[in-house]
C-alpha cells in the first residue's frame, strides 16, 4: 500500500488527528485535531507537560497507535490503509523506536536483540550488521551479554543500535534518557544526533529536557493534546 | 522490497525465548508426561501381553488347531478326519471332587490327558520327571499330579492316595507348570491331571456330564501355515455341519483373555485420556500465564516489525517443544512399564508378557500428548497474536480479551475433533468412548459456568462489613481472579476422585460385604439324571429346611440367528460374549424365579409342540432377536431350531440359577443330561455345616461336584481386587495431574498475592486478617466446586457401575463426602501454604522493586 507518488512529501504528515483512550466516563480526549508536518532529515523535539499527549503523538507517528480520525502519512505511506500486520512490516522497515525503558528482550543477548528486526525483515547478514551497529555505539565488546548483565546506559545503547540497524527513514525516541543519569544521558543523545547527522534520517524526540530539545531543528510544544506554537529554534540550522 | 524471512526464524526466536528456562512450565511438562505415560504404558503392556499370548499361542492352545466339544466326545468319523490331518491329542476337562480316605474333599479342575499330550511345550513336575510315567496305572491305582494348592488344602504329601469318583489315585508329583494352563479360563479349584484311563475308571463321564473334550492337532511342517489352518477349519465345518464344535487356532488361542485385555486396556486408556484432559487445563494455565509474563517481549517484537502470525508461530514452536519434552518423558516411562512389570512381578503373574518396544502404541500416545497440548494451548496462543504494542508504554489491565481470531478458534476445534475422533475410532466400545467425550465436554462447560456464576454472584453481593470477607469476595471476582482456573482444575480432580471412590466402593461391596440376603450356599454340578430323586432325598435329610432348586442343565452354542450364521453376526459390544463358546441352557415349564416376562408369553405348562425358547431381553436385543424369530443352538452335536416365545429380564444378582436361554420342557427330550442345583439355607448357613455337607455328599455322590458360593466369590473377589488395583493406579495418575494443575494455578497467582499482601500490609492490614481473607476465598471456591464434584462424580460412578458393568449402584455417602472434604482441605491447604510465604515478605524489599 505504499504511496510513492509524493517523493518530495514530508517524512511525516499528520492531518487533523484526533485520539481518545479509555471507555465511558474514563474516556480521555488525548490528541485534539493535530496537524503536523515533519520534513525529511529534520530533527524535531516534542515537549510538554506530563499527560499533554506527546508520547501518544509519537506512537501515532510510529504506527503503534491508530487515531480515531485524521490521516497519518509516514515515509510516503498512508498508515490508515495498513492492517496490523502491514503496520508491523512497515515499522520493521521504516521506523526505528527507542523507548524510555529500553524494552530489550531479556532472553536475548545484545547482538541477538539488535539482529531481531533485521531477521524479521529477512536480512541474511543480520548478525554481521548487528555486530557493526553495536560496535558503532561502542559495545563491540559486549555482544554476547544479556540485558541483565548490562548497565542502564549500555542497555539504551543496545536499544539505539537495534532502532538504527534496519536503517529506517525515521527514528522516534520516547524520553530516551529518562531512566539514565545525566552524563550517560548525554552520551546517548550524542549517539542519536550523530547517527541522525550521518544517516540523514528523520528524528523525533520526546523529552522534558529543554536543553536537549534545543539541539533539535524544531521544537513542537503540546498542551492538553493540542500543538501550542511550532517555532524554529535554531536560526543557523 | 521486503525480503522473505529466513527459514526457521520462528524456531530460532523460540529457542532464544526459551533461555529463560523451563520455570513455569514444570506443571505443563509433568501433566503431559503423566498422561502420555499412562497411555503409552497401558498400550505397551497390553501389546506385550497380546504378543506374549500370540507367541505362546501353540503352547497355550496345546496345538496348531483345537476342536472343543462340550458334553460329548468326538465321533469316530470326526476323530478319523482329525487324525488324517496331523498328530492328535485328546484332553478332557471338568470340575470334580476328590476325597481323602478320611472323607475330606475338595473341588478340583480335572484334566485327563492321553499319551500324546502335550503336543507343544512341557509339563513341569516336582520332583522332576516324565508326566506319563507319573500318570501310569499300577494295579487298580492310577497316577495323578496335583497343583501344590490341592496338597496344601487337603494336607497331603506326594505319595498320598485320594479317590476320584470310583477311581483311586496316587499323587505322584506336584504340578509346577502346564503349557496350556491359560486356555481354560478362571478355575474354581486347583488343577489335577490324570490319564484318560483314570477318568474313565472314575465313572464321572456320564451322558450329559459337563465334560469339555479338547482335540488338539499338530499339523505336519509342510501344512502348518496360517492358510492351511484356515482352509482346514473351513473344511471341518463344511464336512461336519452338526458338530457344534468351537474351533480355535494358535492365532487366537485364548480369545476370551485377549478380549478382556483389550477391553480393560481401552478402559485404562480412557483413564489415561482423563489424566491428559486434566493436564490440558494445566497446559492452558501455563501457556496463558507465560504469555502474560512475555507481554512486553511480544509487544517489543511487534514494535520491531514482527507480525501477529509470526508471534503466534514463535510461541507455538515453544509449546510444541515443551509438549515434545513432556511426551518424551512420558514415552520413556511408558516404554519402561512392561519391562518393569515383568522384572518385578513376572514370576507371580500367570501371563506370558513379552516386553518389547511397540512403536504403534508409543506413536499413538505421542499423538495424544501433542494433540492435547495443542487443543489447550492454541486458544491462549491465538490471543498472543493480538497483544497490542501499546502494552510497552501504557499499563493495561490484564483482562481476558475475548476469543482469539477465527482461525485459531477453528484450529482448536479441528484438533479437539481429531483427538475425539481418534479416541472413538480406537475404542473397544465406541458407545462408551462417545459418552466419555460427551461427559468430559459437559463437565468443562459446567465448570466454566459455575466459575462465571460464582464471579457474578460475588460481584453482586452487598459489600460485607468484615474486611476479611470483603477482601475474599473481591478476590473472587476481580479481573484476572483465580476463580476460573481453580474451579476447573479442582472440579475435574474432585469429580474424578468421587467417581473412582464410588466405583471402587461399589465393586468391593459386590464381592466382599453384601451377599444377597438369600444367596445360595452351594452350586451342585453333574447330578446324574437317574440319581435326582436320591439326591433330593439326601439333601432333605442332610440340610433340613434348606431350599433346593434343581433344573436340567445342558450346554449349547448359538449357531445362527434369524438364518444368519453366528460368525457373520455383528452384535453389540455388550452382547458379543453370548456368541463366544457355549452357554448353559435349561428347560422349564414355569417362569424361573428371579425372571420377569417383558414381551411375548410363557408357554402353557403342558406345551408339547416344536421347541420354543425364552431369552434374556438384553441379549436378545443385542442379537437383533424379537418374539417370533428363530434361533438355532447346537446341543450335543445337534442343531436345534427354536422360536423365541418371550423375552425375560433376569435378576442376576440373586445368584440363583439363571439362564440366557430357557427352552420349553420337551425341547431336549431323550437327550442325555445332568442337573444343576442350588442350595440355600434359610438362616444363611455357616462354614461348619457347609463343610460337613460337602464331606457326606462326596461319599454318597462321588460324581457330583459341589461349589461353595463363598469360595467361588472369593476367587472372583481376588480377581476383581487386582483389577481395582490397576484402576486405582491409573486413577491416581489423574488425581496427581489434578493436584499438579491446582498447585500450578495457585503458584501462578503467587506474584499477584505477594504484591497484594505487601500493599495491604503497608496500609495496615494484619497478617491474621489477610490469612482469614484468603482462607475464606479458598473455602468459597472449594465449597462450591465440591458440591459440583460430588454430584458429577456420583453421576459418572453410577454410569460406570450400572451401565458399563451392569451391577447395582449404591450411593456411598461417606466415601463421597470424604473425597470432597479432602479435596477441599487440599485447596485451602495449598492456597494458604502459598499465601504464608507471601505474608512473610518484608514490604520494603518488595516496594523498592515495584
Amino acid at each position: 500500500m505504499n504511496d510513492m507518488s509524493t517523493t518530495e512529501a514530508p517524512a511525516i504528515a499528520l492531518t487533523a488527528i484526533d485520539l481518545s483512550l479509555g471507555a465511558g466516563e474514563a474516556r480521555v480526549h488525548i490528541l485534539k485535531h493535530i496537524d503536523l508536518h515533519i520534513g525529511r532529515g529534520e530533527a524535531v523535539g516534542l515537549v510538554g507537560a506530563s499527560g499533554s499527549g506527546k508520547s501518544t503523538l509519537l506512537m501515532v507517528m510510529a504506527g503503534l497507535e491508530r487515531p480515531d480520525s485524521g490521516s497519518v502519512r509516514v515515509a510516503g505511506t498512508d498508515l490508515g490503509a495498513l492492517d496490523e500486520d502491514g503496520l508491523a512490516r512497515f515499522r520493521g522497515r521504516e521506523v526505528g523506536i527507542v523507548f524510555q525503558s529500553f524494552h530489550l528482550i531479556p532472553t536475548m543477548t545484545a547482538i541477538e536483540n539488535v539482529a531481531v528486526p533485521l531477521e524479521l525483515a529477512g536480512q541474511r547478514d543480520a548478525f554481521a550488521r548487528a555486530k557493526d551497529e553495536l560496535a558503532a555505539v561502542g559495545l563491540g565488546h559486549r555482544l554476547h551479554h544479556y540485558p541483565a548483565q548490562l548497565s542502564g546506559g549500555e542497555q539504551q545503547r543496545v536499544a539505539i543500535a537495534r532502532a538504527l540497524a534496519p536503517r529506517p527513514a525515521i527514528v522516534v525516541a520516547d524520553e530516551p534518557t529518562g531512566n539514565l543519569d545525566e552524563s550517560t544521558g548525554r552520551q546517548i543523545i550524542d549517539l542519536l544526533f550523530a547517527s541522525h547527522a550521518e544517516r540523514g534520517s528523520t528524528l523525533v524526540l520526546v523529552t522534558h529536557d529543554t536543553a536537549l530539545a534545543a539541539r533539535c531543528d524544531r521544537v513542537v510544544r503540546l498542551r492538553s493534546g493540542s500543538i501550542e506554537t511550532p517555532k524554529p529554534l535554531r536560526a543557523d540550522a | 522490497m521486503p525480503l522473505a524471512p529466513p527459514p526457521f526464524l520462528s524456531l530460532r526466536l523460540a529457542l532464544r525465548e526459551m533461555r529463560a528456562g523451563l520455570r513455569g512450565f514444570l506443571v505443563f511438562i509433568a501433566c503431559i508426561a503423566l498422561g502420555v505415560m499412562a497411555i503409552a504404558g497401558v498400550g505397551s503392556l497390553a501389546r506385550s501381553l497380546s504378543e506374549g499370548l500370540a507367541h505362546e499361542g501353540r503352547s497355550i492352545l496345546g496345538g496348531d488347531l483345537a476342536f472343543s466339544l462340550i458334553q460329548r466326545e468326538a465321533t469316530a468319523h470326526e476323530r478319523a478326519f482329525m487324525r488324517s490331518r496331523g498328530a492328535l491329542s485328546a484332553v478332557a476337562t471338568m470340575r470334580a471332587m476328590v476325597r481323602t480316605s478320611d472323607a475330606r474333599s475338595a473341588l478340583v479342575e480335572l484334566k485327563a490327558v492321553d499319551d500324546a499330550y502335550p503336543l507343544y511345550g512341557q509339563v513341569s513336575l516336582q520332583p522332576a520327571g516324565d508326566l506319563h510315567r507319573a500318570l501310569a496305572a499300577g494295579g487298580n491305582v492310577f497316577g495323578a499330579v496335583a497343583d501344590p494348592a490341592l496338597l496344601e488344602r487337603l494336607n497331603l504329601a506326594v505319595g498320598a492316595h485320594v479317590a476320584l469318583g470310583a477311581a483311586t489315585l496316587e499323587i505322584r508329583a506336584s504340578l509346577r507348570d502346564e503349557p496350556d494352563r491359560l486356555a481354560g479360563g478362571i478355575g474354581f479349584g486347583p488343577r489335577l491331571i490324570v490319564s484318560d484311563a483314570a477318568l474313565r475308571a472314575s465313572g464321572l463321564v456320564q451322558p450329559g456330564s459337563l465334560v469339555r473334550w479338547l482335540y488338539r492337532l499338530r499339523l505336519p511342517a509342510n501344512a502348518a501355515d496360517d492358510g492351511a489352518i484356515e482352509s482346514l477349519t473351513k473344511e471341518a465345518n463344511a464336512k461336519f455341519p452338526q458338530a457344534g464344535w468351537d474351533i480355535r487356532s494358535r492365532k487366537n488361542a485364548s480369545p476370551q483373555l485377549e478380549r478382556n485385555i483389550e477391553r480393560f486396556s481401552q478402559f485404562l486408556t480412557l483413564v489415561g485420556l482423563t489424566a491428559l484432559l486434566v493436564g490440558g487445563v494445566g497446559v492452558a494455565n501455563a501457556v496463558k500465564s507465560y504469555l502474560e509474563r512475555r507481554r512486553e517481549s511480544i509487544a517489543t517484537m511487534k514494535a520491531l516489525g514482527a507480525t501477529g502470525g509470526r508471534i503466534f508461530a514463535i510461541y507455538l514452536t515453544q509449546v510444541l517443544m515443551l509438549a515434545g519434552i513432556g511426551t518424551a518423558i512420558g514415552l520413556a516411562a511408558g516404554i519402561a512399564l512392561p519391562f518393569l512389570v515383568t522384572a518385578l512381578f513376572g514370576a507371580v503373574i500367570p501371563l506370558p508378557i513379552a516386553p518389547t518396544i511397540h512403536p504403534a502404541e508409543l506413536a499413538l500416545a505421542a499423538v495424544y500428548g501433542i494433540a492435547t497440548s495443542l487443543a489447550f494451548a492454541l486458544w491462549p496462543l491465538g490471543r498472543a497474536h493480538d497483544v497490542p504494542v501499546s502494552a510497552l508504554y501504557r499499563e493495561v489491565v490484564a483482562t481476558d480479551i475475548g476469543a482469539p481470531r477465527l482461525r485459531y478458534v477453528g484450529a482448536t476445534a479441528v484438533v479437539i475433533l481429531a483427538l475425539s475422533g481418534i479416541a472413538v475410532l480406537l475404542a473397544y466400545d465406541q458407545r462408551i468412548a462417545l459418552i466419555f467425550i460427551g461427559s468430559a465436554a459437559l463437565t468443562f462447560v459446567a465448570l466454566r459456568a459455575i466459575a462465571a456464576l460464582l464471579m457474578a454472584l460475588a460481584r453482586r453481593l452487598p459489600r460485607p462489613r468484615s474486611t476479611a470477607l470483603r477482601l475474599a469476595v473481591t478476590n473472587i471476582h476481580r479481573p484476572g481472579a483465580l476463580t476460573p482456573t481453580v474451579v476447573l482444575s479442582l472440579g475435574l480432580g474432585l469429580t474424578l476422585l468421587v467417581t473412582v471412590t464410588l466405583v471402587d466402593g461399589n465393586l468391593r461391596r459386590q464381592f466382599e460385604a453384601a451377599l444377597p440376603e438369600r444367596a445360595p450356599a452351594f452350586y451342585f454340578l453333574d447330578i446324574p439324571q437317574a440319581d435326582t430323586g436320591r439326591f433330593d432325598a439326601f439333601i432333605a435329610n442332610a440340610a433340613p429346611g434348606a431350599q433346593l432348586e434343581r433344573v436340567p442343565m445342558l450346554r449349547g452354542r448359538i449357531v445362527s440367528v434369524k438364518g444368519v450364521p453366528a460368525e457373520k453376526l455383528s452384535p453389540s459390544a455388550q452382547t458379543a460374549w453370548a456368541l463366544h463358546g457355549d452357554r448353559g441352557i435349561t428347560t422349564a415349564a414355569q417362569v424361573p424365579d428371579g425372571s420377569r416376562i417383558v414381551a411375548g408369553a410363557w408357554w402353557p405348562a403342558d406345551y408339547d409342540g416344536p421347541p420354543k425358547v425364552s431369552m434374556e431381553k438384553r441379549i436378545a436385543e443385542g442379537l437383533g432377536l424379537a418374539v417370533g424369530d428363530t434361533i438355532v443352538v447346537n446341543v450335543l452335536g445337534r442343531n436345534i431350531a427354536a422360536e423365541v416365545a418371550n423375552l425375560r429380564t433376569v435378576d442376576w444378582q440373586s445368584l440363583g440359577i439363571n439362564f440366557v436361554l430357557v427352552y420349553s420342557p420337551n425341547a431336549f427330550r431323550g437327550a442325555p443330561q445332568t442337573s444343576i442345583a442350588t442350595l440355600t439355607y434359610r438362616d444363611g448357613g455357616d462354614a461348619a455345616r457347609e463343610t460337613e455337607l460337602v464331606r457326606s455328599l462326596a461319599t454318597a455322590f462321588p460324581s457330583v461336584t459341589a461349589i461353595r458360593v463363598k469360595e467361588a466369590l472369593d476367587t472372583f473377589g481376588a480377581l476383581v481386587a487386582n483389577l481395582v488395583m490397576a484402576v486405582r493406579g491409573a486413577s491416581l495418575i489423574c488425581i496427581l495431574a489434578a493436584i499438579l494443575v491446582l498447585g500450578g494455578a495457585l503458584a501462578a497467582s503467587h506474584r499477584h498475592r505477594v504484591y497484594d499482601a505487601v500493599i495491604l500490609k503497608t496500609l495496615g492490614a494484619t497478617r491474621g486478617r489477610l490469612l482469614a481473607a484468603y482462607a475464606l476465598e479458598y473455602l468459597a471456591l472449594g465449597g462450591a466446586t465440591a458440591v459440583f464434584g460430588v454430584v458429577a462424580g456420583s453421576l459418572a460412578a453410577w454410569f460406570v457401575v450400572a451401565e458399563v458393568m451392569n451391577l447395582p449402584f449404591v450411593w456411598l455417602p461417606l466415601p463421597a463426602l470424604a473425597a470432597a472434604l479432602s479435596a477441599l482441605a487440599i485447596t485451602v491447604g495449598f492456597g494458604l501454604a502459598g499465601t504464608f510465604s507471601a505474608l512473610r515478605q518484608k514490604p520494603a524489599a518488595i516496594l523498592r522493586n515495584l
